[in-house]
């Protein structure tokens, strides 16, 4: 086994400075250093549980270059949304569920205005994303919606936008009118490689998941979304403008998920409206195991970064595995019903001391 | 309904509670009679809260011996408290709002024909309860069609269903009008007749003389005496409650007070509070006193920019204060420490330190990144200066004692170094020791130069620290009263609108 762990530890490491960092950050408490690290020990866990499955043949490739590459490029994508989310989740607002159709919007936009330019297409869709995220935080940070109920509404609504504008049509890059040099850059979205090697999602991760460390750990933003997470009510009556907080982590969210959607549209080379599906959950998943908890105020983008791993790397595992993708719907379903009863009970451990 | 033998319903024999850190009820003996209203008052923290949650089976570790009709209980839970006939009506209703009167008043209990409800049996026995209280209620609606006071009267029917011998009611009348109180004061002759001993928790004295037959006064967790309401004079129950004089207690520095600082004209909140309209100068401690629901509160939450004044104005250093929100107020100086520690006040998942700077989350940021190093040293300070225990800026504040985490929650203010820092209640519910030293505190913060307005309900608190007193009574300001006038006794009988002026 110590023999196939030096394969494992070279992908896992890389991150491990950055659970080091966090310390020097100053992000909190000893205890949320400690959870970071956790995280990681689990994915270099699951590192290991593919390299013994690959050992014992019942895996073929796991360990394989072009694997590790899938893993990382899967990992990619999942984790650009999770960093949003966790902005959602970290100001005590759980999670923003319309992530799918914002993901598949934004893509057909992007499509429809390659006939102009690249960066016509590319500002359009953000425009679009971002008055998603607005809208969003608007209504749950001012009147207070349930973040839950209003986002799966805003996704269900933006869906049939979609149907309705495009007559349930895909659509596809190469389209009549569209620029070939347009169509080119979009291509690139996914498939530009720097050294042939890191993917262009990858590097956008890893530019998103330090800044986003760095709005959450070190600036006022970040701190009070800390405290408007952890106790709205106290917030308020410190002075913070708790709706602007709230409206700004749905900004963010939305700004991620235009990202991912992008990328994701680049790689399937289409404008459909299932672009999106699963990543609200996958995302929600990847923050959570990563110690972020469902209430709010607590928790890392770091550690995010390790639940997206994590998710990545357990979906890489499962496909090779050959088990169906319903099967691992319910395998990432129980992990999360697992993670958040954890989480629950240790706060719930936490309430009864303060009583 | 047989008449116990020895005339006594309910003998607490040598009760006694303990809190870490505190005896809240310190050996109590407490007897009260089928057929009578036991009046017990003391002021806030005396303990007679504590004993009466002895007696509705909160705790399971309490002291002394509980007898009822005679037989010695262990009333080691709700359940046991109920099925020995103790009856609660607390402040709060416990009622569910969406569902209907008869399914709040008989649930649990519910008549069943086989697998179902009897639809008219429940029906029926509802009415008969609402009746009792002297309400003619539908009683299919739910309880958010109906007012408070007649949802304050179904609390009450609900808890005479269980058919209670001993019923608790703590200050029942807070939340109705004249002509309720009357019904309640019915209600309550009647459940006299038939037999039910009735214990009556209540700061108004007046209505104690209106309708109990003796009552029993505690202080600082002991029962001080149980006399005959009608062989003792309302001047000797305040004495009982307040005990000896604690002006002496507090050793008073002198303070500069300086030129008016804030000046409120004319301040209302409509429902709420009317014409507020005073001064209050540098370096001065300026008490607010009333009883709940005199409009404190409120008053403070218009001064703080967190609710919006009807009419009126408000000047600080003879500017009127600009903005319209909480941050604006604070940035000029105003701050304000709510009564409502646990969800208001604290971040209790939070640490210590994060609480601490929550205030000025800004004035530690520069183009918006955040130093709480550059916080490190007042967070220390204060730590320091209101010996918070464990002084450890990274415990979280949940794991602290409620006494530690007020001060916290000053720290949190003093931190904003205000001008004007407006205190409601900050003693509330803690120790001595935390006391005396928010209490040292908030003097040296007046030394200083800042005005101070507290809110209190303890009367002693009020009397020790303050260079004035404003009474506040039913949404008014009604009196003013200088330190040399203030006693607990003069306070008391003017929050009640008694005494020289009403």
């Amino acid at each position: 086994m110590s023999g196939t762990s030096p394969a494992g530890a070279p992908a896992a490491h890389p991150q491990r400075p950055g659970g080091a960092d966090s310390r020097a950050l100053r992000t909190g408490s000893f205890s949320s250093i400690v959870n970071t690290a956790g995280v990681y020990a689990i994915a270099v866990l699951f590192l290991l549980l593919g390299s013994v499955l690959q050992l014992t043949g019942a895996i073929g490739n796991f360990l394989s270059p072009q694997n590790l590459l899938n893993i990382v490029d899967a990992v990619a994508l999942v984790g650009i949304v999770a960093v949003g989310m966790a902005f959602v989740t970290y100001s005590g607002n759980y999670a923003d569920l319309s992530v799918p159709t914002t993901m598949g919007f934004t893509g057909y936009i992007c499509i429809e205005l390659l006939r102009y330019n690249f960066a016509v297409a590319l500002a359009g869709a953000l425009a679009v994303g971002l008055l998603i995220g607005v809208f969003n935080g608007f209504v749950v940070g001012r009147f207070k919606a349930n973040p839950i109920i209003w986002t799966l509404a805003v996704n269900y609504v933006t869906m049939g936008v979609i149907r309705l504008v495009w007559v349930n049509k895909q659509i596809y890059p190469d389209m009549v009118g569209s620029q070939q040099h347009a169509v080119a850059l979009f291509d690139a979205i996914y498939r530009l490689r720097f050294f042939n090697l890191i993917g262009l999602p990858l590097v956008i991760l890893i530019v998103l998941v330090v800044v986003g460390q760095f709005v959450l750990a070190r600036t006022s933003f970040g701190v009070k979304l800390k405290l408007t997470g952890s106790s709205p009510r106290a917030a308020k009556l410190s002075g913070i403008a708790v709706e602007r907080a709230v409206m700004w982590s749905f900004v963010l969210v939305a700004f991620t998920a235009t990202i991912a959607g992008l990328a994701v549209t680049s790689l399937s080379r289409v404008g459909a409206w299932y672009n999106g599906a699963g990543y609200d959950f996958k995302a929600v998943t990847a923050v959570v195991i990563g110690g972020m908890t469902l209430a709010g105020g607590r928790g890392t983008i770091f550690g995010v970064l390790g639940g997206s791993l994590i998710i990545g790397i357990l979906n890489n595992i499962m496909t090779l595995l050959g088990i169906g993708t319903f099967s691992q719907d319910m395998v990432r379903g129980a992990i999360f019903i697992v993670v958040v009863g954890i989480n629950a009970l240790s706060l719930r451990r936490m309430g009864r001391d303060d009583a | 309904m047989g008449e116990p033998v020895s005339g006594y319903a309910l003998e607490m024999r040598h009760v006694g509670k303990r809190f870490p850190g505190t005896i809240a009820v310190d050996d109590v003996s407490f007897e009260v009679r089928a057929g009578e209203v036991h009046a017990l008052v003391g002021e806030n923290g005396a303990g007679k809260s504590t004993l009466m949650k002895i007696l509705a089976g909160s705790f399971d570790d309490y002291t002394g011996e509980i007898a009822i009709g005679g037989r010695v209980v262990l009333l080691h839970s709700p359940t046991l408290a109920k099925h020995h006939g103790v009856g609660m009506i607390y402040q709060e209703l416990s009622l569910a709002r969406p569902i209907s009167i008869t399914e709040n008043l008989l649930a649990g209990r519910l008549p069943r024909r086989g697998p179902l409800l009897d639809r008219p049996r429940a029906r029926a026995q509802a009415k008969e309860l609402l009746a009792f209280v002297g309400l003619d209620l539908d009683p299919n609606l739910p309880i958010e069609d109906i007012s408070q006071h007649e949802a304050q009267l179904v609390e009450i029917a609900k808890v005479l269903g269980n058919r209670p011998s001993i019923l608790v009611m703590d200050e029942p009348t807070s939340a109705l009008s004249r002509e309720e109180v009357e019904r309640l004061f019915a209600i309550i002759g009647d459940l006299k007749r038939r037999g039910i001993a009735i214990v009556y928790i209540s700061h108004h004295l007046p209505e104690i003389f209106r309708i109990a037959d003796r009552v029993t006064v505690m202080r600082d967790g002991k029962k001080i005496d149980t006399r005959l309401v009608a062989e003792v004079s309302r001047e000797e129950i305040v004495q009982m409650m307040v005990g000896r004089s604690v002006k002496e207690f507090y050793r008073r520095d002198e303070r500069a007070i300086g030129e008016v600082r804030l000046r409120v004209r004319g301040l209302s909140r409509f429902g709420f509070f009317h014409g507020a309209t005073f001064e209050a100068r540098r370096g001065e401690i300026l008490g607010i006193c009333g009883l709940s629901g005199a409009g404190r509160t409120e008053l403070a939450r218009v001064l703080t920019g967190l609710d919006r004044a009807d009419e009126g104005s408000i000047e600080l250093d003879g500017k009127p204060v600009r903005g319209s929100t909480m941050a604006d107020f604070l940035e000029q100086g105003i701050s304000y420490l709510t009564e409502d520690r646990k969800t208001e006040g604290l971040a209790i998942r939070l640490p210590v330190e994060d609480n601490v700077l929550s205030a000025i989350v800004d004035r530690l940021s520069s183009a918006g990144v955040y130093s709480r190093a550059r916080g490190k040293p007042a967070v220390e300070r204060l730590i320091g200066e209101l010996s918070i225990y464990p002084p450890d800026p990274s415990r979280t504040v949940g794991n602290l004692s409620g006494g530690n985490q007020q001060k916290v929650l000053l720290a949190k203010w003093l931190a904003s170094e205000p001008r004007v820092l407006i205190l409601d209640e900050p003693t509330r519910g803690v120790d001595i020791g935390a006391k005396i030293t928010i209490h040292t505190s908030i003097e040296k913060l007046a030394r200083e130069g800042c005005t101070v307005l507290l809110i209190s309900s303890d009367l002693p608190e009020l009397v020790g620290l303050c260079d004035r007193v404003m009474i506040m009574r039913k949404g008014h300001l009604i009196r003013e009263m200088q330190y040399s006038e203030c006693t607990e006794e003069s306070l008391l009988l003017a929050a009640n609108g008694e005494g020289a002026a009403s």
